[in-house]
């Protein structure tokens, strides 16, 4: 069965100014319990590919389909219903508490004058629970970790309960075990609950892990303003393009772990290219 | 956690107390039993002893209105200083940070030098206040976005502009009687609150103070930044619109009739924070009823101290300066 894509971007093209756009005709298309990630050095317009998704930009050219619907007609209210956004850099101002935070996620199904009700807290609590940060619930999330934080905005995003959900870099500020919590948590939530994952990230190795994990995965490199490969991480996670888009000498090291009869893969790198 | 549940009648319960309290607080020798007397004269099936006419004047013409516009007054500029600082997320913005009080304080000193009927005075400030707001909010509009940082920008290039408009007006106004006014109305008084003028600055204060309160979740939301609103479905430009204009419209209300205060719209929001948290669900309220309870004690000390009165612009912060102080060494700063 073709399963039909949840969120779809079409000859998409966005610009600040019109002589240099960020990115010019990019196409994707994501399905239920599907990640797509996306690679590219830093400055290469993740971002506000992103942006784009969430309306924040609004593209100049192509046009962005969710669930069918053309996102450029629908309001904020009813994208954040189908879209849900995890941010790269979040600013804490006010000393929130977990559970407030948490609920704020809730918005797009209230009147704007309105809060959560009964319902809309037990989706909260049925989330914080399933995220394991019930011990933190009452904290102001101004003194979390930055593995914390990430996993309330996280659950901020589910409570949302949209199929989409965008993630920028969510593992940048992150140490060792942080990052596979992290990770860990997207598998998780792709393989149980069937939502569509865009994840924006500057590490090769998470499309593997991706991988390495069973999830359907598709990486997008993104350069020169598009996409310069898109698919499977094996085909497009190779030497050769960690060459030329890293500027890194690399090697794709794929080994047999476990009675598994598919093999485990990753990206090594030697060494800038040209310094050996 | 607890402890603040049990706080909240408290609370909620004190302007009332405080509107109480200044009834039978004044310069005017009346005593205790006199005033209850005039308190109770109006109740049924209640036998008091008779109540001197003089008696009633004073705690049901001077003081009782006096106390409720003040509680209006310090209730409307709190609320929508705690709405600002959560709008702009900034913690150092106040009521008057888009420009309302200078533009109202410079509404104020040109109906001085134009007419000598208060009336003007006060239709001058409020439409003055509500223009420089929208004067700000336009110039924070000039960029396409919607960034907050622009429209606070607005906001100050807005307020000194008036300020200096003010200035003018000082110096061009005569210097035996229009000066000392326009010097006293800067410096805010609740002593021109008369029932009919409370009637009508109180329509636009409630107005804009009950907007706030149904906006205030939303609030919570817009202070997680633009992106993160947006992505959470929030109308962006409505609602910031809808939030500075309620905000506005209570400002202006109050500024109009008790002229600049200044403090309470930055602090009390703060005293709020450090009893109650940041969630504008309970600080939106808590912040009104402390303005309302605060300025009610501070405007009785301003006119109970000396035999003038005291501007209540200097006793605001003369009085809630060391309270602040006091608050902040007892909560350890929680809340931030």
């Amino acid at each position: 069965m073709v399963k039909s894509p949840l969120i779809s971007m079409h000859a998409g093209t966005f610009a600040y100014s019109q002589e240099n756009p960020v990115f010019e005709d990019i196409g994707f298309s994501v399905c239920p319990g599907e990640v797509l990630c996306i690679l590219g050095p830093n400055g290469c317009g993740k971002t506000t590919l992103l942006d784009t998704l969430l309306g924040y930009h609004r593209l100049q050219g192509g046009e962005i389909l969710v669930e069918g619907k053309n996102a450029d007609r629908m309001t904020a209210r009813e994208r954040a219903m189908k879209i849900a956004y995890v941010p790269q850099n979040h600013e804490k101002t006010f000393p929130y508490t977990v559970n407030q935070v948490v609920q704020m996620g809730r918005a797009p199904h209230l009147p704007f004058h309105t809060g959560p009700g009964t319902d809309d807290l037990r989706k909260v609590e049925e989330v914080i629970k399933k995220m394991k940060l019930s011990s933190l619930k009452e904290q102001e999330y101004t003194r979390l970790s930055g593995g914390e934080t990430q996993l309330v905005l996280i659950a901020r995003a589910l409570v949302q309960e949209s199929r989409v959900l965008i993630l920028d870099e969510p593992t940048s500020h992150l140490d060792f075990t942080n990052e596979l919590i992290i990770l860990e948590t997207i598998v998780r939530l792709v393989k149980e609950s069937h939502i569509a994952v865009i994840m924006a990230s500057h590490v090769p190795n998470h499309a593997f892990y991706f991988e390495n994990r069973r999830v359907p995965v598709r990486v997008a490199l993104m350069r020169n303003r598009g996409f310069s490969h898109i698919g499977t991480p094996g085909e497009v996670l190779t030497q050769k393009t960690m060459a030329e888009v890293y500027n890194v000498e690399a090697r794709i090291i794929s080994y047999a772990c476990g009675d598994d009869e598919r093999p485990l893969s990753h990206v090594v790198p030697l060494s800038l290219k040209g310094e050996s | 956690m607890r402890i603040r549940r049990l706080l909240y009648p408290f609370i909620f319960l004190s302007p009332i107390l405080c509107i109480l309290l200044s009834l039978y607080w004044g310069r005017y020798p009346i005593t205790f039993a006199e005033v209850t007397a005039v308190l109770l004269h109006r109740l049924p099936f209640i036998r008091t002893p008779a109540v001197n006419e003089t008696h009633i004047a004073v705690v049901e013409i001077i003081r009782l209105p006096r106390a409720l516009f003040g509680a209006l007054v310090g209730g409307a500029l709190s609320i929508s200083g705690a709405a600002f600082q959560g709008l702009f997320r900034n913690p150092l913005v106040s009521s008057g940070m888009l420009g309302v009080s200078s533009g109202a304080g410079f509404g104020a000193a040109l109906a001085i030098l134009l007419f000598t009927q208060k009336s003007f005075l006060y239709i001058f400030a409020f439409t003055f206040g509500f223009a420089a707001v929208a004067a700000a909010y336009l110039i924070g509009r000039i960029y396409r976005t919607t960034t907050s940082i622009t429209l606070v920008l607005g906001g100050i290039v807005v307020g000194s502009i008036f300020a200096a408009l003010t200035s003018f007006a000082k110096f061009v106004a005569d210097p035996y009687n229009q000066l000392p006014t326009i010097v006293f109305w800067l410096m805010g008084s609740l002593a021109s609150a008369q029932r009919s003028q409370i009637l009508i600055a109180g329509i636009p204060m409630m107005i804009g103070s009950a907007g706030l309160m149904l906006m205030r979740w939303r609030i919570n939301i817009l202070s997680m930044g633009e992106r993160e609103s947006q992505a959470l479905g929030v109308n962006l430009q409505l609602s910031q619109l809808l939030i500075v204009f309620f905000a506005t419209l209570a400002t202006a209300g109050a500024v109009s009739i008790a002229g600049v205060i200044g403090w309470v719209g930055l602090v009390v929001p703060h005293m709020g924070r450090m009893i109650v948290g940041s969630d504008n669900r309970v600080l939106l309220p808590v912040s009104f009823s402390l303005g309302a309870s605060f300025l009610i004690l501070v405007d009785s000390l301003a006119r109970s101290i000396t035999g003038g009165e005291i501007p209540l612009g200097v006793l605001t912060a003369l009085v809630g300066g060391p309270f602040f102080i006091y608050l902040l060494k007892q909560t350890r700063a929680r809340g931030w």
